[in-house]
């Protein structure tokens, strides 16, 4: 009985496929206007191949050599796929933050495959699965969830400890308002060059967040224009130099700071309360928040995790927030911002000129944290005095530049440890370009 | 620096360039919103200087309230980071030794493997199959 099920049941099969194939045939074989149905927009070159004479297989492989990416491919793609693939290299072969350069180096590659369009494939094309992940990138959902789970992951001990090193992260946003001030000065719009700015401030998810507000592609401005969507170029711009802070960072700190500062030994961090600790996230919060609410969305999410992390009660949300989420968002980020450097959409004058600005404005941010550290030994007493060398952490890049700080530190004295003093304006770095961000928000919006 | 403006003069960048909007705007944003960063911080710094004195103003009332002596305020003073790394190190190294004396004698644990229905050759689910093919 079962075999004979099983026999019908293949007969059913194979007499269902007959049909399908031989009503296909019949549309393929009714002209154009039946072609017509077929719900594939924008498909032109398959449109004009198949009114066209040669048939069947010598058509379709027609169609596929011209689908393929090497029919398409142009110099623009050529350079972007060496970049990608220069970034994956630079962080396998020299670990320069692979967990952020190989998700967008890959990206980069993906995104710069070349292909025809109408196939919902591109990141830009409506419908298609990168469009939906870049939905969080445009809209500005996933810098404030990156801020959760570095909130759930920063101790903010050492800055506790010496609060008065929280103005060195002030001093460092000096680079994000001078370059505003640059953008302005090369023909960006004011909210293009708020976006272009806040480059200096090291801090990735901060970068996208603001450009994805200010230069969009999307928002009028006071004469009628469209503002440009630079969000791919500003945040491979920050991501970049975050990256290359080992590099960026030494010749200016050997430049403005001198041997003997850099031999400076600080007072140990005093030992921090439990209490004081669950209390910064709370008092920090308030206080960042009513100064400049604009910065709520990452401020918060910031505050939020520490308290997570802090309040001792709630480990299974830190350590979610600490670990799977914030890879799972790093993931999503890291690889949408990559495919968003469409070579046609990325490779323009002003992508050139928004990399020299971040460069720029990256080197203004350390020189500001070491000279403000300096300037603040003229008033301390010599048992409080500053190694300058911390000031660079202010620019936020967390923990790149206090590990820069460290490592400049131990060369000079290698019995000098300053990791954890770096942190302390390193961790102030990230609540001030946060302000910031809210600052230039709220002018420039 | 004469030679760099009037290079500038003749590349007509300093017409380019829409000095109105640098010298108003852009300076009044670049001037209010370093300060506002600064004046977040420098309040969050204040906060911060104050709290740690406050908690040990509370600290030293507590004993005196309860009527206890005083000495037992120097229990609950802070201990320096150098204490806490030594006391740090000496439980690593203590844990560490305690690992160093385990029992040297591996044996062998026999298990019994009791009769279960989940394990049963009788009652397999292939054995149907076995059976008619």
């Amino acid at each position: 009985m079962r075999k004979l099920l099983t026999v019908v049941g293949i007969i059913a099969i194979l007499s269902l496929l007959r049909l399908t194939f031989v009503s296909a045939d019949q549309q393929s074989a009714a002209g154009p206007e039946a072609k017509t149905e077929i719900a594939v927009k924008n498909l032109a070159p398959m449109q004009e191949s198949m009114t066209k004479e040669p048939a069947g297989a010598l058509r379709g492989i027609e169609n596929f050599v011209r689908y393929t990416g090497f029919a398409n491919l142009t110099i623009g793609h050529v350079v972007m796929l060496l970049v990608g693939l220069f970034f994956i290299i630079i962080a396998i072969r020299y670990n320069y933050e692979p967990l952020l350069l190989i998700p967008i180096g890959t990206g980069i590659l993906i995104g710069n495959i070349p292909f025809v369009s109408g196939f919902q494939v591109g990141i830009y094309e409506e419908g298609s699965v990168m469009n939906y992940l870049y939905y969080g990138v445009v809209k500005g959902i996933y810098p404030p969830l990156i801020f959760l789970g570095i909130g759930a992951m920063t101790d903010f001990t050492s800055l506790i400890s010496n609060p008065k090193l929280m103005l060195l992260g002030a001093a460092a946003q000096i680079g994000i308002f001078l370059t505003f001030l640059g953008a302005l000065m090369l023909g960006f719009a004011p909210p293009e060059a708020g976006a272009i700015g806040i480059i200096g401030g090291a801090d990735g998810p901060t970068a996208i967040f603001i450009s994805s507000r200010l230069a969009n592609g999307i928002n009028i401005l006071p004469d009628g224009t469209t503002v440009r969507n630079l969000i791919g170029p500003i945040a491979i711009a920050a991501y970049s130099y975050m990256a290359l802070v080992p590099v960026i960072q030494p010749p200016i700190m050997k430049l403005l700071v001198s041997r003997k500062e850099r031999l400076i030994r600080m007072k140990p961090p005093r030992t921090v309360s439990k209490t004081e600790k669950m209390m910064f996230p709370i008092i920090g919060l308030l206080l960042t928040g009513f100064i400049s609410p604009n910065s709520l969305p990452l401020l918060g999410m910031l505050f939020f995790g520490n308290l997570l992390k802090e309040s001792t009660r709630t480990n299974r949300l830190s350590e979610t927030a600490r670990n799977s989420l914030i890879d799972i968002v790093t993931i999503l980020l890291g690889i949408t911002v990559g495919a968003s450097t469409q070579a046609d959409v990325f490779l323009t004058p002003d992508s050139l000129l928004i990399f020299a600005l971040g460069a720029i404005s990256f080197m203004i941010a350390t020189a500001g944290g070491l000279l403000f550290a300096k300037a603040m030994n003229i008033f301390l007493k010599d048992e409080d005095r500053l190694n300058p060398l911390i000031g660079a952490a202010g620019v936020s890049a967390v923990p790149d530049s206090a590990r820069v700080v460290q490592h400049e530190g131990l060369k000079a004295d290698p019995t000098n440890h300053l990791l954890m003093h770096a942190m302390a304006p390193n961790v102030a770095g990230v609540l001030g370009s946060a302000v910031a961000a809210g600052i230039l928000l709220s002018f420039l919006l | 620096m004469q030679i760099f403006l009037s290079n500038l003069y003749k590349m007509d960048m300093i017409s380019f360039i829409n000095w109105d909007l640098i010298l108003g705007d852009g300076l009044i944003i670049t001037v209010i919103g370093y300060l506002i960063v600064f004046i977040a911080l420098v309040l969050l710094t204040l906060v911060f200087n104050l709290i740690p004195k406050i908690l040990k103003m509370q600290i030293s009332r507590t004993p005196r309230k309860k009527g206890l002596p005083e000495t037992l305020n120097t229990a609950r003073k802070e201990i320096p980071g150098e204490v806490n790394a030594a006391i740090g190190t000496a439980l690593f190294m203590f844990f560490n030794e305690m690992h160093d004396a385990e029992d040297p004698v591996i044996t062998i644990k026999r298990i019994s493997k009791n009769y279960t229905p989940w394990s049963s050759k009788i009652y397999g689910v292939t054995r149907g199959l076995n059976r008619r093919f």
